[in-house]
């Protein structure tokens, strides 16, 4: 073959040894095989989906971490409870002894409505702003003291409410019982009248939910008046109807030590791991009023000492006892959960290690590997510039006379 | 036979070496220059002249001129070489300006998706806070303002790749024009008696090899030049006749090539320049986008309709999260965040303030498949391989068809380039050539003398 130009083959030369020498140096100074999508597209996209991963991966550990402090709050306002019905328990054992004169147990007593008001303190408990044991509604404050009578915003002797007023659909009027520990909740349905609602009141004390003697009735005033017709126990009522208008305590009718649950039943779930979410809250019903309640129960031991008999007082401090162990039971799957999540963490710490070895594997560039290339291309670079520099100049004019 | 026909063969041998020098001065001088061919120097013995007793008595030399080195084959290989090395050029660039936008950074689609993400799951530990809030709106409208970005540097690509057709257009109408006029020229050169055009056709060649870089060309010789074609059989040069190209703005907003009666040509251009870069605007470039669009609307539709399920912090049912186009195109450059209260994220599934159920079904939009069978993720990873792999194939092709045309070049060159060293030896043998001729001048001139002065006394 003919050759009559050597310089245009060294220029290709140079800029074939130059590009090789650029990609080596640009993968030492990154420390990456893949700088560019186009350098190994499976990787890439590949990375992509691991880094989704990743970024799960750190939040599900900034979660566990805010919600592990939640948790550890509302387990210490627990375990302070268990110790007040420790002493509970400790105190009426002792008014329940026949030697214990009346100066006594009105003592214990005394001390058994502060250990009360301590017991609700801490029910009411909240965190960063909200209620910790109001189930999901946690603006709202879920244990409050209860009244025997509540009477509605509308309603006068003039103008009375019967019992064919009608009510507006869709609206919710709820009755918190303190003794009972339950809620009835009844939403108003079209062509409802105060009449439905005072039948709704009556199934929900055959069921139970309300205590008996519980009424709906419309009083001298032209209210609707919500009793309990005792003065031993108390309920909080609240209505959002504007056929009714707020539902407020009639002043003096507060039931000392009565305490009713105002929050709902449901429950938080955080997800701290791809396939593991935690319950957050226990709802203060669970813990204090549903099933047995607990904060009832303290009210009964209470009277029982003012104006009761050993017996009764016996009777009292054995259903605190109940009490205790459930609130025992109640409090255990919020236990559960702390542990978990100790271990959820460390297990996340060791999946993120995983994934960064994977996502090095991907893209990252052994920098053993990368710094031999480099200097293999660097020498390579100078021996075509060498090369080049040795070859160019001559030619056969150089030579002739 | 005589001493003047031994002077006029000596001067006719002057000639060719001084034309033979002219030549080899003109290779020298042209050693360069691109798209020059060798010229040969062409010597052809003159006819013998037989003498009256019948000796045929050889005349000379006759100086024909020249005879360019050309390979014709090996320049319509390198035509077709270079019209993939364009069309695959145009292309890389255009799908390495596009790659930064889908690589990995603090503000890619991908990243910005997994923050938005994390935010839900980060406002599920405390619903209420408005901090948290606040941060998941803001969240949501990077993620809307990373696809809107890349939908615009995809548009923005194609806008430039319209001016690119425009101008290519011009150029290839300019070089059409010039090949045409060429052609006459050449034709009446080959008439006249050489075989080569010569200059004239290095000439031609070189704007050839010029309109390749630009288009796919067909090249026919017939008796009046050569015929040039694009696409599916576009005339572009016909003898002396060149047909232009125009462009004109079609229904699709996009520069379209009309030949000169007004057909549209564009998806017949696939090589060269102006094919590679209509191939990225009306193929790949709307194929990337379509694949975001989808992606934007149907991930979208996916959160509102989790927002529908819940319930906002004042107990109404969630409204739009995202605005977005309600056709599939142009939803990626338009969706962005349809709320700016914060107490309006529907986190609760109940209707009280503290409640994060719903928070579950705008998490799950993360791991759900959407309407397109993929989750929005794997949607995103699949795109960026689609980006990756065909920027890595543009690089190999244009990568590939460089290297061979440096071969074929070397090849061509091998063939008709000028070698200087080649011609300094030439040199040295037209200057013997010139020399001898010279000398035997003299020795006949002073043959003269003697002949002249033959029986006289200056003789002596």
């Amino acid at each position: 073959m003919r050759v009559t130009n050597i310089v245009s083959d060294v220029q290709y030369a140079m800029q074939q040894s130059q590009q090789n020498l650029a990609t080596a140096l640009q993968q030492v100074s990154t420390g990456l095989r893949v700088n560019q999508l186009s350098d190994d597209p499976i990787a890439s996209a590949n990375m992509v989906t691991s880094l989704a991963s990743s970024a799960n991966v750190d939040q599900y550990t900034k979660n566990v971490s805010s919600v592990l402090s939640q948790m550890q709050t509302a387990d210490a306002a627990i375990s302070s409870i268990v110790t007040s019905l420790n002493t509970a328990v400790t105190l009426g054992t002792e008014g329940a002894t026949g030697t214990a004169s009346t100066a006594n147990k009105t003592a214990i007593a005394t001390e058994l409505e502060g250990l009360l008001t301590g017991i609700v303190g801490e029910g009411n408990t909240s965190y960063q702003g909200a209620h910790l044991f109001s189930g999901t509604d946690s603006s709202t404050v879920p244990f409050v003291a209860a009244s025997a009578t509540y009477t509605s915003a509308q309603g006068t002797t003039a103008s009375p409410l019967t019992a064919a007023t009608a009510l507006t659909a869709g609206s919710v009027t709820t009755i918190s019982d303190a003794s009972t520990g339950e809620t009835m909740t009844y939403t108003a349905a079209a062509g409802d009248t105060i009449a439905t609602l005072q039948s709704a009141v009556a199934s929900a004390v055959s069921a139970g939910t309300l205590s008996s003697g519980t009424t709906a009735t419309i009083n001298s005033g032209g209210q609707l008046s919500i009793a309990t017709n005792s003065t031993t126990n108390g309920v909080v009522v609240s209505s959002n109807d504007v056929a009714l208008g707020s539902m407020t305590a009639v002043s003096g009718t507060e039931v000392a030590n009565a305490y009713a649950y105002v929050g709902n039943n449901s429950v938080n779930e955080v997800q701290v791991g791809d396939s593991l979410s935690i319950a957050t809250n226990l709802p203060g019903s669970t813990l204090l009023t549903s099933g047995t309640n607990v904060i009832s129960a303290l009210n009964s031991l209470i009277t029982a000492l003012k104006s009761g008999t050993s017996t009764e007082i016996g009777t009292a401090t054995t259903a605190i006892t109940s009490a205790l162990n459930a609130v025992n039971v109640s409090r255990s799957p919020l236990d559960s959960a702390i542990s978990r999540l100790d271990s959820q963490e460390s297990f996340l710490s060791q999946e993120k290690l995983t994934l960064s070895t994977a996502q090095t594997a991907l893209v990252g560039a052994n920098l053993a590997d990368s710094a031999t290339n480099l200097s293999a291309a660097e020498t390579t670079n100078s021996a075509v510039l060498a090369a080049a520099a040795k070859v160019m100049p001559n030619t056969l004019f150089d030579y002739m006379k | 036979m005589s001493l003047s026909t031994s002077l006029n063969i000596a001067v006719e041998a002057l000639n060719a070496a001084t034309g033979a020098l002219q030549i080899t001065n003109n290779n020298i001088a042209n050693a360069n220059t691109t798209g020059y061919t060798r010229e040969k120097v062409v010597l052809q013995e003159s006819a013998t002249t037989t003498t009256t007793s019948g000796v045929s008595l050889g005349n000379g030399v006759t100086f024909e001129g020249y005879q360019s080195v050309r390979d014709e084959l090996l320049q319509t290989r390198i035509g077709q070489e270079t019209q993939a090395q364009s069309g695959a050029s145009a292309q890389l660039s255009s799908l390495q300006a596009i790659e930064p936008t889908f690589t990995t950074s603090t503000t890619d689609i991908g990243t910005e998706m997994s923050a938005f993400f994390s935010s839900i799951s980060s406002l599920s530990t405390t619903p209420t806070s408005s901090t948290l809030q606040e941060a998941m709106l803001n969240a949501g409208q990077n993620l809307a303002t990373a696809f809107n970005t890349a939908s615009s540097t995809l548009t923005s690509q194609q806008s430039g790749l319209n001016t690119q057709v425009t101008q290519d257009v011009g150029e290839i109408n300019q070089l059409s024009k010039q090949i045409a006029a060429l052609n006459p020229q050449i034709v009446s050169l080959k008439a006249s008696g050489q075989t080569d055009g010569g200059t004239l056709q290095d000439q031609q060649d070189a704007l050839v090899l010029k309109l390749s870089a630009l288009t796919n060309v067909s090249i026919t010789q017939t008796d009046n030049g050569e015929t040039l074609t694009t696409g599916n059989g576009t005339p572009l040069v016909v003898g002396s006749q060149s047909y232009t190209l125009q462009t004109s703005t079609g229904t699709d907003g996009m520069q379209h090539v009309l030949d000169q009666s007004g057909n549209d040509i564009t998806s017949s251009l696939t090589s060269g320049d102006l094919g590679g870069t209509i191939q990225i605007r009306d193929t790949t470039i709307p194929g990337l986008l379509t694949s975001l669009d989808t992606l934007a609307n149907q991930f979208a539709t996916a959160i509102n309709t989790a927002q529908a399920s819940g319930y906002d912090q004042d107990g109404t049912k969630g409204g739009n999260l995202f605005t977005v186009s309600s056709t599939v195109a142009g939803s990626a450059a338009s969706i962005k965040v349809a709320i700016t209260d914060p107490a309006k994220i529907a986190s609760s599934s109940d209707g009280t303030t503290g409640s994060n159920g719903n928070l579950t079904n705008l998490s799950a939009v993360q791991t759900t498949k959407l309407a397109s069978g993929k989750t929005p993720g794997d949607a995103y990873a699949s795109l960026v391989y689609q980006v990756g792999s065909l920027t890595s194939s543009a690089n190999a092709e244009s990568t590939a068809a460089s290297s061979t045309l440096v071969q074929l070049n070397d090849q061509l060159k091998s063939v008709s380039g000028v070698s200087t060293d080649e011609e300094a030896a030439n040199l040295i043998q037209y200057q013997q050539a010139y020399e001898a001729a010279a000398r035997i001048v003299s020795v006949v001139q002073s043959l003269f003398s003697i002949t002249m002065t033959m029986g006289t006394a200056a003789a002596e």
